[in-house]
């Protein structure tokens, strides 16, 4: 019995011990279970916002990169021709430094053939969303990319085939040739001048119309010998050019080529021979190239217009979906050209006083001098209404017949595939 | 001035660059190197040229720039085609595209700066005013050294020791080795030398023709001048005719615009005159029993 009870107590002392063991351990558990179980709750709350967090942090950032335009912009030479390519680069970095949300690509030197490769790329790789194709060109491989992607926008430049996401942009510059055409005209003293034009396009053919036109205002007995050079850039053909109109007596200069070859000419001309050729800029400031010869000329700021339309899709005037009608055809009224061979200089200060001292009678101005008249059709072109277009009639074709009547304003169908010469321009509009 | 004069004068600086580089070109010929590069050295030459002048503001040493640069760029080729015996084709368009691309990145902060320290001409009194022939003498200092240069290179080719010496290695490397030339040292010094007159053909046209910088400004000269110096059948003397024809038929394009003749027709003028002179060429070898450097193109390893 003793045995069973020693046995007993023996049992009831060890159950004693575990079960004090198992108490203790139980509490001890529980304390350190508790005391576990608090962090491991709070870490997971805290795990559960950092997930909250990070998703807000992600749709934060896809927000905000939704409002991100990317935009990639393709050039059909390189942005140092000084021309065309080089005056829209000027307007990408104007952009890219005016819009905080703006993120701007180039590429350049690209062939129409390897536009749709070069466009595909960007798309992938850089994840543009806006893409600017910035030659008649690529008009074809502009509309085929813009259906193979329809929630990317595109705007073509100097083309005419629009898309729901396809808009297409162009800053027009005749309204300069035609004022440039007064002074050219007012200014010869052998009536024979000079155009050298890159290819016989319905663009050359109606700023060298223009030009004539504004020759004809002030000189009707003088006329404008044209050359065509079948390319937008080469130098040693406009420089060659330029020599055989004036080895055929001309002594004033307009041209449509990327360099400033004919005003370097002209100034190495007046600088060796002290021969006068008055010559006008082409798209870039060229003005220091020539400061003894350069009349005046065309300049663009493609900017405003990268500005309007990166601002409009910003503000979500513009989608993927609504550009079938978007055409931009921008003037001096809007800004986007200006009359000069440098920005802020509409005249060579050398020339002002020969055009202050020439006058012509105008039918509604009266006697006017011509530097008054450069003025007056300035402001004119450059108001919200615009009262004086060089292309309202009667204006003649060379053979004689009357291609706009008289009264009539030519509207931008008829200028934009003009294929004939105004009736004082001699040489060939199909070259 | 008379309208043949003063389309002369243009031409015979249209052609000076054109004449340089073929210069050049044939004495790197001559000595059994074929330099395809010329484009990519006129181009550095071209930029060099405009660079020194427009931040030093001193022609001398805008044209050591450029001749320097284009001896610096042309030894690229000699190491590898000399030393390394590579292939020369492969050798000289690499450095061609590599010229071009250097200079359109290095140029690309100079767009639109014109120069306004300019080679000038130099009239010489009285043979200046002769008819015609006076627009050779109302020149710039480049064109009457590239001028003399030719007839230089001429005397020098065919008349000492040396230019015999340089013939010998392009026509048969190892029996020149043989009676104790130094094949690679020649061959060396002709194309370094090419290279100097190549860097300076690039600098005429920044300097004197178009001053300033422009991207891709050489355009196409080098590779024109690679056809010059076959047509030149490898002379100094006829490298001057050739230049001054292609000059001219550039020029006269837009002078016989006006007469009827379709642009199109004018502008390939100058290819059908490359046919046209390069049959007439091929005949005049096969009579005359000249033909190109025996060696041209291949690299001399002593056996």
């Amino acid at each position: 019995m003793s045995g069973k009870i020693k046995s007993k107590k023996g049992y009831s002392r060890l159950t004693v011990a575990l079960a004090a063991g198992v108490i203790i351990a139980l509490i001890a558990g529980y304390i350190l279970g508790s005391l576990g179980k608090v962090p491991e709750s709070n870490y997971y709350s805290l795990q559960q916002q950092y997930q909250n967090l990070t998703a807000l942090v992600q749709n934060l950032t896809a927000s905000v990169q939704a409002q991100k335009i990317r935009a990639a912009f393709i050039y059909v030479g390189p942005v140092g021709d000084y021309g065309w390519t080089n005056a829209h680069d000027v307007a990408r970095r104007y952009v890219q430094n005016l819009f905080p949300w703006l993120e701007t690509f180039y590429v350049e030197s690209v062939s129409a053939a390897d536009a749709p490769a070069v466009i595909d790329s960007l798309i992938a790789q850089k994840k543009v969303n806006v893409v600017f194709t910035t030659s008649f060109d690529f008009m074809d491989a502009t509309v085929e990319e813009a259906k193979k992607h329809p929630d990317v926008i595109f705007f073509h430049c100097s083309g005419y085939k629009r898309d729901k996401n396809l808009g297409t942009y162009f800053a027009e510059l005749y309204q300069l040739y035609y004022l440039n055409g007064l002074m050219a005209g007012a200014l010869t003293k052998t009536n024979k001048i000079g155009y050298v034009g890159a290819y016989p396009t319905p663009e050359v053919i109606r700023h060298i119309n223009a030009f004539a036109l504004g020759v004809k205002a002030v000189n009707p007995n003088a006329k404008v010998y044209v050359r065509w050079l079948m390319a937008w850039y080469n130098p040693d053909g406009a420089r060659q050019a330029a020599q055989a109109l004036v080895s055929e007596g001309v002594d004033a200069i307009a041209y449509t080529e990327d360099s400033p070859a004919i005003i370097q000419f002209a100034e190495e001309q007046y600088k060796t021979t002290g021969k006068m050729i008055y010559v006008f800029s082409h798209y870039s400031p060229m003005y220091d190239y020539g400061p003894d010869v350069v009349v005046s000329g065309e300049l663009v700021n493609w900017g405003v217009i990268y500005e309007d339309i990166l601002m409009k899709i910003k503000e979500g005037v513009y989608n993927n979906t609504n550009l079938q009608n978007v055409d931009y055809w921008w003037m001096l009224k809007e800004g986007a050209v200006e009359l000069g061979a440098k920005f802020g200089m509409p005249i060579n200060p050398k020339f002002v006083n020969a055009l202050k001292g020439k006058f012509v009678q105008d039918p509604t101005l009266g006697n006017i001098s011509i530097y008054d008249l450069i003025f007056v059709r300035l402001n004119q072109m450059s108001e919200e209404t615009v009262t004086f277009d060089p292309f309202t009639g009667p204006i003649k074709a060379q053979n004689g017949t009357v291609m706009i009547p008289t009264g009539v304003r030519a509207g931008h169908d008829t200028l934009w595939s003009l294929n004939w010469f105004v009736d004082n321009v001699v040489g060939s509009p199909t070259g | 001035m008379d309208i043949v004069t003063s389309l002369l004068l243009e031409s015979i600086k249209a052609s000076t660059p054109l004449l340089l580089a073929t210069l050049g070109e044939i004495y790197t010929e001559r000595s059994g190197i074929l330099n395809l590069g010329i484009e990519g050295i006129m181009a550095i030459g071209a930029f060099t040229g405009f660079f020194v002048a427009y931040t030093t503001r001193s022609l001398p040493l805008s044209l050591l720039a450029a001749a320097t640069i284009g001896i610096l760029l042309s030894s690229l080729h000699a190491i590898s085609s000399i030393t390394f015996k590579a292939n020369q084709t492969v050798s000289g368009l690499a450095l061609a595209m590599l010229g071009l691309g250097i200079s359109s990145v290095a140029g690309s902060k100079y767009v639109g700066l014109p120069l306004t320290l300019t080679l000038q001409p130099i009239r010489i009194p009285y043979l200046a005013s002769v008819p015609i022939a006076g627009a050779f003498f109302n020149q710039d200092f480049l064109v009457y050294f590239s001028l003399i240069l030719s007839i230089f290179m001429w005397f020098f080719l065919n008349r000492t020791k040396y230019g015999l010496q340089i013939i010998a290695v392009g026509e048969n490397p190892s029996a020149a080795d043989a009676s104790g030339i130094n094949v690679e040292l020649v061959r060396y010094l002709c194309t370094l030398f090419g290279g100097a007159l190549e860097g300076l053909a690039g600098a005429y046209i920044s300097l004197a023709y178009l001053p300033g910088w422009i991207d891709g400004m050489t355009q196409g000269r080098g590779w024109i001048a690679i056809a010059l110096t076959v047509l030149s059948l490898w002379d100094p003397l006829k490298g001057i005719l050739v230049a001054l024809a292609f000059g001219s038929i550039d020029a006269l394009q837009y002078v016989l615009q006006p007469y009827g003749i379709p642009v199109s027709l004018l502008n390939s003028l100058p290819y059908v005159v490359t046919i046209v002179v390069m049959a007439v060429a091929t005949i005049l070898l096969a009579k005359r029993r000249v033909r190109p450097p025996s060696a041209l193109g291949t690299p001399y390893i002593r056996e």
